[in-house]
């Protein structure tokens, strides 16, 4: 197995560089002088070539290129090309306010989507899974800046019961305040996390349950309870446990839009700012670190598969 | 610094306009606001200290590079005005004295000597002097420093001399006889060589965001993508400010900021005409300010493609720029209509003479059939997430209809669009767009000269070479206003730009909070003197 874990880091590798190329070439090909953005109508033609020649764009590309991967991998990240800011310090200050949203609102998403999706699973065509499953999709097709925005009005402006806007009060640093702030997102984020894993879970469960071996252990007269925890569950949480690496790069992208809408200080506003601007360093390296959480996480998966999953092991 | 802070704009009010979309629309009208819910609305509030903090909702961070050299981007300088002093703003009102009392002007016409407030301290103690003016115009003047006023005070010709006369008296000395001067040395906030004078990189140091300043408040706490919290300055020159706290409350989206303006958590906010047309403004005990920033909102033809003189005023005798804005801006309350190239706010605007291009369709086929042009078909571009543009191209292409010429609306994105347009030979035949250029005319000669890198109309005419020559020139007021007045007149025959709208920001704010006028609204800033703001009794 571990010689598989290794194969299968090793392999990880070029697909990352490949990424950062891809990132960087196409970014480079947008219709846009990064050196706009830093210059002003009065700006004499020197004074343009000097800025560009100490931003480093006065270079072929491929050595651009270079230069910012070779950055990348100190940690040095380049700066800002609106307001000059370090991006590293940038996504350092703002990645952890991302996580503390996401990470709870996922795995509490994840919790209630596999307990909804094996109850409708087992339930499959009685009321409660039409209710489950008419809920899963409502819940895909509403976007989830409207059930923010609907959230909001009613709890934070129609009712005055909680907080709108980002994470803490100014100058207030408390865990009462945070939490007050924190319920509005989590829940927006949960419920725009829910239906997609529970339709998934729903039609695993109602796949292994058309299984023979659920049909035999009827025959030999197990309970309802049995051939669920015992024989079923287990099949169905198999796969739904990739979709927990899979998740991976949601804990940096995974609420841009819900953060945007709370003005939560995480990622999300930074990078929409970034895109509105053409700030593109910016935009390159949040689309090399969510690829690069995309490979990561999907090596995760393989190999928790590869540890939960006797019949994988066996087969390398 | 003012295209970019042009482009910014159209960019903001672009996002704005872009996430905002149908979402709200009905919660803002709706009339049923009950009193228990908007007294719990408050109740809320209350437990942050609010009676002393004045929250001001920005939509961008200004980030941790603020310093008054290198930062030209809209939020910065907002918060560079709060932390420093300028010698003194240069708005469409005149000139407003800061940290210099007046000026004089030698008789060569070359140097300009301002006598300095001598009663000005820095936030941590240190005497203000002459000394931090001269060190901040040499810095400004340091090419490897980028600032973002190194072309109005470094020329061809040379270099602004600032020569330090005594402890309170600076004096500078142009190369040339210019009539800009005053302009172009504004706006320049004095930094504290005590502070800075070993600094070589001024976006990234220690002491940007520990600042020392001589503005009306100090920056106290910095939340990235958060907030900025302001206090008072106790030892500001004009005395310390009546409000404690001001808080800079980064809201990215829109709606967003609305509903915290409604429900009392933030009490300014710089709102569209359509936001205001929602807002139920007696209801929520707010105010709505309108002041200009003297923007120009555009239609520029492309004379690469569009050679033909007569074609192009068909053109813009088949428009109505009435029509336009009040579908874009609707009401005129919130914006003025143009007829020059200058902001109707500007002391040199004049359309007494020039063609203003009344609508008139028989004059407009009758150029055409002149020209011997038929089925003209044109390609306009415009951003497509601007939705006053998006109107006014809507309504362009059905002007233009009835006139028999054909468009085709080419929606693209703010920037790229702009990049497009730098390449002589792009492929539309109109554009449209806006900027927000300087109080002189003459900052507006980069879009309108002959081979000007910011003229996308691309036209080759001398006569407005050699005007826009004159009147930099030309020192005498009354003199330069005559020929500034027959710029405008060239420009509008030429029939190559189409100024549509100056249209008006508005500020929408809580009635909590008096003294907006004393304060002054002004373009970029928002406020001129944060000081002038006070609390409601």
């Amino acid at each position: 197995m571990a010689k598989y874990i290794v194969k299968r880091i090793l392999s990880a590798i070029p697909l990352l560089l490949i990424i950062t190329i891809i990132c960087f070439f196409l970014i480079n090909l947008a219709p846009y002088d990064a050196i706009d953005s830093m210059t002003t109508p009065k700006m004499s033609e020197e004074l343009v070539q000097m800025i560009r020649e100490k931003y480093g764009y006065d270079q072929p590309v491929y050595i651009q290129y270079i230069r910012w991967l070779g950055g990348l991998l100190n940690g040095n990240f380049g700066y800002s090309i609106v307001n000059g800011t370090n991006i590293f310090d940038d996504l350092v200050s703002r990645i952890p306010n991302t996580i503390v949203l996401v990470l709870p609102a996922y795995l509490a998403a994840y919790i209630i989507s596999i307990v909804l999706g094996l109850l409708a699973g087992s339930h499959k065509n009685k009321r409660l899974d039409k209710i489950i499953d008419g809920y899963a999709s409502l819940g895909i097709a509403m976007p989830t800046f409207w059930v923010a925005m609907l959230l909001i009005y009613i709890f934070g402006y129609k009712l005055g019961l909680l907080p709108i806007l980002g994470m803490h009060t100014v100058g207030v640093d408390t865990t009462a305040d945070f939490l007050r702030h924190f319920i509005l997102p989590f829940v927006v984020l949960t419920l725009s996390f829910i239906p997609d894993n529970l339709r998934y879970v729903r039609s695993s469960t109602i796949t292994q349950y058309s299984e023979d071996y659920v049909m035999v252990q009827r025959a030999f007269g197990a309970s309802k309870g049995e051939i669920m925890f015992k024989h079923v569950c287990k099949n169905v949480l198999l796969p739904v446990i990739t979709k927990l690496g899979m998740a991976l790069p949601t804990l940096v992208t995974g609420a841009v839009i819900t953060e945007t809408v709370f003005s939560w200080p995480g990622v999300g506003p930074y990078f929409i700012k970034a895109i509105q601007g053409m700030d593109y360093p910016i935009i390159m390296v949040v689309l090399v670190l969510s690829s690069t959480l995309v490979i990561l996480g999907n090596l995760l998966s393989d190999i928790l598969y590869c540890i939960t999953d006797p019949r994988i092991r066996k087969m390398r | 610094m003012k295209e970019k802070i042009s482009k910014m704009l159209s960019l903001l009010t672009a996002t704005a306009l872009a996430v905002g979309t149908l979402t709200l629309s009905a919660c803002g009208r709706d009339p049923v606001v009950e009193d228990s819910n908007s007294s719990a609305a408050s109740d809320t509030a209350s437990s942050t200290s609010k009676d002393d903090t004045f929250t001001y909702a920005i939509a961008g961070d200004p980030g941790e590079t603020v310093n008054v050299i290198t930062t030209s981007d809209r939020y910065g300088l907002s918060t560079i005005k709060m932390i420093y002093s300028p010698l003194y703003m240069n708005n469409a009102d005149g000139i407003n004295w800061f940290l210099a009392t007046d000026y004089s002007v030698s008789d060569d016409n070359l140097t300009y000597t301002f006598n300095l407030r001598d009663d000005v301290t820095w936030s941590d103690g240190e005497p203000f002097t002459a000394d931090d003016v001269v060190f901040t115009y040499e810095e400004m003047e340091k090419e490897e420093n980028v600032g973002w006023a190194y072309s109005q005070l470094v020329y061809n010709e040379g270099t602004v001399k600032v020569t330090k006369v005594d402890d309170y008296t600076v004096s500078f000395t142009f190369p040339f006889q210019t009539p800009t001067a005053v302009e172009m040395l504004s706006q320049i906030f004095i930094m504290p060589e005590h502070i800075y004078k070993d600094v070589t990189d001024y976006e990234h140091n220690d002491y940007n965001m520990n600042s020392v300043g001589t503005g009306p408040y100090k920056l106290v706490d910095y939340q990235a993508g958060s907030y900025l919290r302001f206090e008072a300055n106790e030892s500001y020159f004009k005395g310390t400010p009546s409000i404690k706290n001001i808080v800079f409350r980064i809201i990215e989206n829109s709606d967003t900021a609305i509903l915290a303006l409604q429900s009392g958590e933030i009490d300014a906010y710089s709102a569209t005409p359509s936001e205001v047309e929602k807002l139920d403004m007696d209801q929520n005990n707010l105010t709505a300010y309108t002041y200009t920033e003297g923007r120009v909102g555009y239609m520029m033809i492309n004379c690469n493609r569009v050679p033909d003189q007569k074609v192009r005023q068909a053109i813009f005798y088949a428009l109505d720029k009435k029509a336009m804005n009040d579908a874009a801006f609707l009401s005129d309350e919130y914006y003025l209509t143009p007829n020059t190239f200058l902001p109707t706010n500007s002391q040199f605007y004049d359309d007494s003479n020039v063609e203003k291009y009344d609508r008139d369709l028989e004059k407009s086929k009758q150029l055409l059939s002149e020209a011997g042009v038929t089925d003209l078909k044109l390609k306009l571009g415009y951003a497509g997430t601007d939705d006053a543009q998006s109107t006014q191209a809507l309504l362009i292409q059905e002007q233009l209809g009835e006139a028999g010429i054909e468009v085709e609306l080419a929606s693209s994105d703010a920037t790229a669009l702009s990049a497009q347009m730098q390449d002589p030979e792009n492929s539309y035949d109109m554009y449209l767009g806006g900027y927000i250029m300087g109080i002189d005319p003459d900052t507006f000669s980069s879009l309108f000269e002959s081979g000007a890198g910011y003229n996308y109309m691309y036209y080759d005419d001398q006569k407005i070479n050699d005007l826009f020559a004159q009147g930099r020139a030309e020192t005498d007021e009354a003199a330069r206003k005559e020929i500034y007045s027959e710029l405008q007149k060239e420009i509008q025959d030429l029939a190559a730009f189409y100024p549509i709208v100056s249209n008006d920001k508005i500020l929408v704010v809580n009635n909590r909070i008096q003294g907006i006028e004393e304060a002054g609204l002004v373009p970029v800033y928002t406020f001129e003197d944060t000081y002038y703001l006070k609390m409601a009794e």
